[in-house]
C-alpha cells in the first residue's frame, strides 16, 4: 500500500501540470477495452477494426486531405447555422420574454414547432429546396433556434424584479434596461440554450449530411458504409466526439466561466 | 434635496385568489421637509413597504397624492433613489460600475462618472473594493454599495426599504453608525422603512408609527448629533424614546 503512495502523488502532480491528461485518462480504459476485444478476435478486422487500424485510416485521410476538407465543411455549416440561429433566437427570445402579449401569442406556437424534430423537416425540405446547402442550413438553424429562444425567454423572466426597479430608479430608460439588465441577467440561460442548440444542431447536421450531403463528416460516414469501410465509420464517430469536446471546452466553457460563474449567477 | 409629501394616500388592490378587494393603505398623510430623516415603523403587514413602493413609483397608488418638491410622482424616476433589502446590485457590474450606473444613465462620460463613483465609494470606506463583483463581497459591504449607488445619483429623496434587515447584528450597528455619519455630512431627505424600533429611533429626526394602513403616531427624536452607538447605547433619552415607540408598535 505504502509503495503505491509515491506513485499516486506522482499521478496527481503530473495531472495538475498537464490538465490535458485529466481529460485523456478516462479514455484509457475505454480504448484498452476496445483494443482487447479487437485483439481477442471474435470479429474479423473488416467488421470490428482495432485502434491502430483506425489511426492508420486517420493518417491516410489526413494525407489525402479528405478529412480536413470534410471537417471544415461540417464546422462551417454548423457555424453559419449557429450564427443565424443565435442572431434570430436571442432577439426573438428577448421580445417574447419581455412582452406579455407576445408571450401569450407565440409560446404555444413555439412549443408546437419545437416538437417537430429537425429531421422530421427533411422530407418536405428536400422537395422544396432539393439536396443541398439550403436544406442543411435550414435544418441547423431550425434546430439551434428553438433551444436558444426558449432558454432566452426563461432567462429574461428569471431576472429579479428588484434589478429592474433599481435600474429604473437610477434613471434607466426601457431600452437601456434591456441592454444593461435583461441581456446580462439572461446570459446564463442564453448560454444553456446555445449549448443545447449547438449540441442538437451538430447531430442534426450529421444526419442531414448523411441524407442530403455531398461532403462533411456525416457524408464521409455514410459514404464509407457504401464502400463497406467500418474503419472509416468508426473514425467519423471518434472525430464527432472529439470535435464536440473541443467546442465545449474551448468555446462554451470559457464564456460561461467569464460571465455567469464570475458574477455568481451560476453555482459550481 | 427636496421635500416629500403624502396627501391622503390610499392603496387597494384586488386579491384574485380571495376574489375580494384588499385595503393595504387606508389614509396616510405625511410631510417630510427637505433634509429630514423620517423612519416608518410598524408590525408586519402594516403597509410600510407598500408606501415605499408607491413613493418609488414601482406600484400605482389608488388614491391621494405623492409629491416630490411639489411635483406629483408618475412611475419610477432618478429623483427618488431606492435602497433595497435584497441590495439589488447588478451582479455583472463591478462595484465601481454599479455606483456609476446612475451617472451613466444621465450620459456622464466614463472618466467623470468613475471619478464620482470613487468619491462616493471613499465616503463609505469602499475604495479598495471598486474593481470587485458584488458576489465577492460580504452582505454588509454589498449594502454599503447599495446605499452609495443610490447617493451617487444625487436623488431628491432617498428611500430605504429595511436595508439592514438581512445583515448580521454587529454589521447592522456599524452600518447604522455609517449611515448616520453620511446623513450628517450630506443631509439628504430620507424615508427609512424598518421594523427595528431602536434602528428607527437611532437614525431618524422623526419616527412614524404605522398600523393597519394608517398613521398611528409621530414621535420627534430630538437626540443631539452626531449619533453613534457607543454613546447612545447607554443614553437615557434614547432608551426612553425607544421604549415609547416600542409601546406604540406593540399596541398597533
Amino acid at each position: 500500500m505504502n509503495a503505491l503512495l509515491p506513485l499516486w502523488s506522482f499521478v496527481l502532480r503530473t495531472s495538475v501540470k498537464w490538465p490535458i491528461l485529466q481529460t485523456l485518462a478516462p479514455f484509457v480504459p475505454v480504448v484498452a477495452l476496445w483494443w482487447a476485444v479487437a485483439a481477442w478476435g471474435p470479429f474479423p478486422p473488416a467488421f470490428f477494426p482495432s485502434p491502430p487500424d483506425v489511426f492508420a485510416k486517420f493518417v491516410t485521410l489526413m494525407e489525402k486531405g479528405i478529412l480536413p476538407e470534410y471537417l471544415a465543411d461540417s464546422v462551417a455549416r454548423l457555424a453559419i447555422g449557429a450564427a443565424i440561429g443565435i442572431g434570430l433566437g436571442v432577439p426573438l427570445g428577448l421580445w417574447i420574454g419581455l412582452s406579455k402579449g407576445a408571450h401569450r401569442a407565440l409560446w404555444p406556437v413555439l412549443l408546437f414547432f419545437q416538437a417537430i424534430g429537425d429531421i422530421a423537416w427533411l422530407p418536405i425540405l428536400i422537395i422544396w429546396f432539393g439536396f443541398g446547402l439550403t436544406t442543411m442550413t435550414f435544418v441547423i438553424v431550425y434546430t439551434v433556434l428553438f433551444p436558444v429562444i426558449l432558454n432566452t425567454v426563461l432567462g429574461v423572466r428569471s431576472v429579479r424584479i428588484e434589478l429592474h426597479r433599481a435600474a429604473q430608479s437610477l434613471g434607466a430608460s426601457p431600452a437601456r434596461i434591456v441592454g444593461e439588465i435583461v441581456v446580462p441577467g439572461a446570459l446564463p440561460n442564453i448560454m444553456t440554450g446555445l449549448r443545447n442548440g449547438l449540441g442538437y444542431g451538430w447531430r442534426a447536421l450529421i444526419a442531414a449530411e448523411m441524407i442530403v450531403g455531398t461532403s462533411g463528416i456525416g457524408f464521409l460516414m455514410f459514404d464509407a458504409r457504401r464502400a463497406g469501410s467500418v474503419t472509416e465509420i468508426v473514425l467519423g464517430m471518434i472525430v464527432l466526439g472529439i470535435l464536440w469536446y473541443i467546442v465545449d471546452a474551448w468555446i462554451l466553457a470559457p464564456i460561461e466561466q467569464a460571465t455567469g460563474r464570475r458574477w455568481g449567477l451560476v453555482t459550481q | 434635496m427636496k421635500s416629500l409629501s403624502l396627501k391622503n394616500l390610499a392603496k387597494t388592490y384586488f386579491d384574485a385568489y380571495k376574489g375580494e378587494h384588499v385595503t393595504a393603505i387606508r389614509d396616510v398623510s405625511l410631510e417630510v421637509p427637505a433634509g429630514e430623516f423620517v423612519s416608518i415603523v410598524g408590525p408586519s403587514g402594516c403597509g410600510k413597504s407598500t408606501i415605499l413602493n408607491m413613493v418609488a413609483g414601482f406600484i400605482p397608488h389608488s388614491g391621494g397624492d405623492i409629491l416630490v418638491g411639489g411635483v406629483p410622482v408618475k412611475g419610477p424616476g432618478p429623483d427618488r433613489g431606492v435602497v433595497f433589502q435584497s441590495f439589488a446590485l447588478f451582479p455583472w457590474k463591478t462595484v465601481l460600475d454599479n455606483v456609476g450606473f446612475g451617472p451613466k444613465m444621465r450620459g456622464v462620460p466614463k472618466a467623470r462618472r468613475d471619478e464620482i463613483a470613487r468619491e462616493y465609494l471613499a465616503l463609505a470606506g469602499l475604495s479598495h473594493a471598486a474593481d470587485r463583483y458584488p458576489n465577492e463581497l460580504s452582505g454588509g459591504m454589498q449594502q454599503r454599495v447599495g446605499v452609495v449607488r443610490a447617493l451617487a445619483n444625487e436623488p431628491d429623496v432617498l428611500l430605504m426599504d429595511e436595508p439592514f434587515a438581512s445583515v448580521d447584528a454587529q454589521t447592522r450597528m456599524t452600518l447604522q453608525d455609517e449611515l448616520s455619519r453620511i446623513w450628517e455630512e450630506r443631509r439628504p431627505t430620507v424615508v427609512f422603512i424598518t421594523h427595528d424600533v431602536p434602528e428607527a429611533v437611532f437614525l431618524a429626526n422623526r419616527v412614524v408609527v404605522l398600523s393597519k394602513g394608517k398613521v398611528l403616531a409621530e414621535v420627534e427624536v430630538p437626540i443631539s448629533r452626531p449619533r453613534v452607538w457607543d454613546r447612545l447605547v447607554a443614553d437615557d433619552e434614547f432608551k426612553d424614546l425607544s421604549n415609547q415607540v416600542l409601546a406604540l408598535v406593540r399596541s398597533a
